[in-house]
């Protein structure tokens, strides 16, 4: 435990001023121990003590009052930028990719970019293909619901996640195993092992980079009605994206949109697994189904915390963190916090304050509502077949910290 | 042209203000202030901030 004494000016009573020294007890947590969870008593235990944690790698926002205001503070980069680095990635096909992707740019050059990007992404634009999301769930689900059993990972979840970029993307979708692996392969980068793994990570970017290559060549070529033309005519005051940031965005939108997906589906799956009855009120009432997808991602995101770096010194409040210091925002902590949801228990039709597993402020996830709504019909077409879904031999999870789901989930269900 | 921001679903992201920053800004304290009435020539970026707000909070009403 650390301690850390404040001094606080307290009781103003005639005209003497008292300072009362007052001690506020830090919390701990060692977030690098096999056995830390996020959903475990001592974290639970730590956001009741105080706002925010020590941990053995900077520090940790746990209540949903600071996550929400600090995690859009510009004092704090992303600062995922000099992960590569970090891990003694100087140069490369990786190291360039990396270090030139929106999710690491700051500043003017992140704006910029940012800024001719969102518009492919509006509601507007992705409320398009929900009938094309909604007929490849049906295709899937008809290949086992007779059967009774699934994988879900194989059989539902990583096909699906995978198909709906290829839908977006126009890569044919008899290719989804290739775009699977590439995105698991080039993944490893996030992992401690990135060096060891690189030949291997950057010979799966060179073929995502021919994929978003012949994509954008071919659009600039033959314009049609679809996300990468968008992308291809974005023009903002006479600026427009380069042949490179184009294939940049593409294959960041490949691989941050693929394995997160497959996982919060998983994780989704869970929930209303543990919540049955709250499964029947969704069967019965499908227009439930995107505020089903918020609840899950409230109680039980697969990106569990949001990291960020403090650009200057950054202080608030009794937190006086220096520049250069790592200032995680757990998400799922404070997607269960008390405070803000004093009923936390699963309620697909409640009106909640919002979460924050997508991320917030400029980073704010660029594809959430190709997730919102993928994820949406996934859950409508699962309960609108099956009830009574159920583990149906051995599952395998991630570990329940960083970007969480499962591995393996064999379920059995009763065909509705 | 007028605007209006429901600040019951606005979460201070500051998306829009990469769409149209003349109209919307971030304050010291993060919070989202914004020209109520604007020139018909922002039109384009007023639309597109709305368009691409991730809470759908931002509306034109005339």
């Amino acid at each position: 435990m650390i301690h850390i004494i404040i001094r606080m000016r307290h009781n103003r009573t005639n005209d003497e001023v008292h300072t009362m020294p007052t001690e506020i007890e830090v919390p701990y947590l060692d977030i690098s121990d096999p056995a830390f969870s996020m959903h475990s008593e001592a974290v639970r235990r730590a956001r009741e003590q105080h706002w925010y944690a020590k941990t053995n790698y900077g520090y940790a926002v746990l209540r949903h009052q600071y996550v929400s205001t600090l995690l859009k503070d510009p004092r704090l980069s992303q600062g995922s930028g000099k992960w590569p680095d970090h891990n003694g990635v100087h140069d490369g096909l990786f190291h360039s990719w990396w270090t030139k992707c929106l999710l690491v740019l700051e500043g003017e050059d992140h704006h910029r970019i940012r800024r001719m990007l969102n518009p492919a992404f509006s509601l507007r634009h992705i409320e398009a293909y929900i009938p094309q999301f909604e007929a490849l769930a049906e295709e899937l689900v008809a290949g086992f619901l007779d059967s009774g059993e699934c994988e879900y990972v194989n059989d539902f979840a990583e096909p699906y996640a995978t198909r709906v970029l290829c839908i977006l993307t126009g890569i044919p979708e008899s290719e989804w195993p290739t775009i699977a692996r590439i995105a698991g392969t080039i993944g490893l980068a996030l992992g401690i092992t990135i060096k060891d793994e690189l030949p291997e990570i950057e010979e799966a970017l060179g073929e995502l980079y021919g994929y978003a290559e012949g994509l954008i060549a071919d659009r600039q070529a033959n314009p049609r009605d679809d996300l990468v033309t968008r992308l291809v005519e974005a023009n903002r005051d006479g600026d427009s994206l380069s042949d490179d940031e184009l294939r940049n965005a593409l294959c960041l939108l490949i691989f941050g949109g693929m394995d997160t997906t497959r996982n919060q589906l998983g994780l989704g799956m869970q929930t209303m697994m543990h919540n049955p009855e709250q499964w029947e009120l969704l069967a019965a009432h499908p227009e439930l189904a995107r505020n089903a997808v918020e609840e899950v991602m409230r109680a039980n995101p697969t990106t569990t915390w949001v990291t960020r770096e403090a650009v200057v010194d950054f202080d608030y409040e009794d937190l006086h963190a220096p520049a250069g210091s790592t200032v995680h925002f757990f998400t799922q902590v404070s997607g269960n916090d008390p405070e803000a949801y004093p009923n936390p228990e699963i309620d697909i039709t409640a009106e909640r304050a919002p979460h924050y597993g997508f991320g917030g402020g400029m980073h704010h996830c660029l594809g959430h509502f190709v997730a919102r709504l993928d994820m949406a019909i996934a859950m409508r077409v699962f309960s609108k077949h099956m009830t009574n879904i159920r583990v149906n031999g051995q599952d395998e999870w991630l570990p329940d910290s960083g970007n969480t789901g499962p591995v393996r989930l064999p379920l059995a269900f009763d065909k509705r | 042209m007028q605007i209006s921001v429901d600040r019951a679903k606005c979460d201070n992201h500051g998306q829009c203000t990469f769409s149209a920053p003349t109209v919307f800004r971030l304050d010291d304290q993060g919070i989202l202030q914004y020209e109520a009435s604007v020139d018909d020539s922002l039109r384009a970026d007023v639309e597109e901030a709305a368009d691409v707000c991730p809470m759908q909070a931002i509306f034109i009403t005339d």
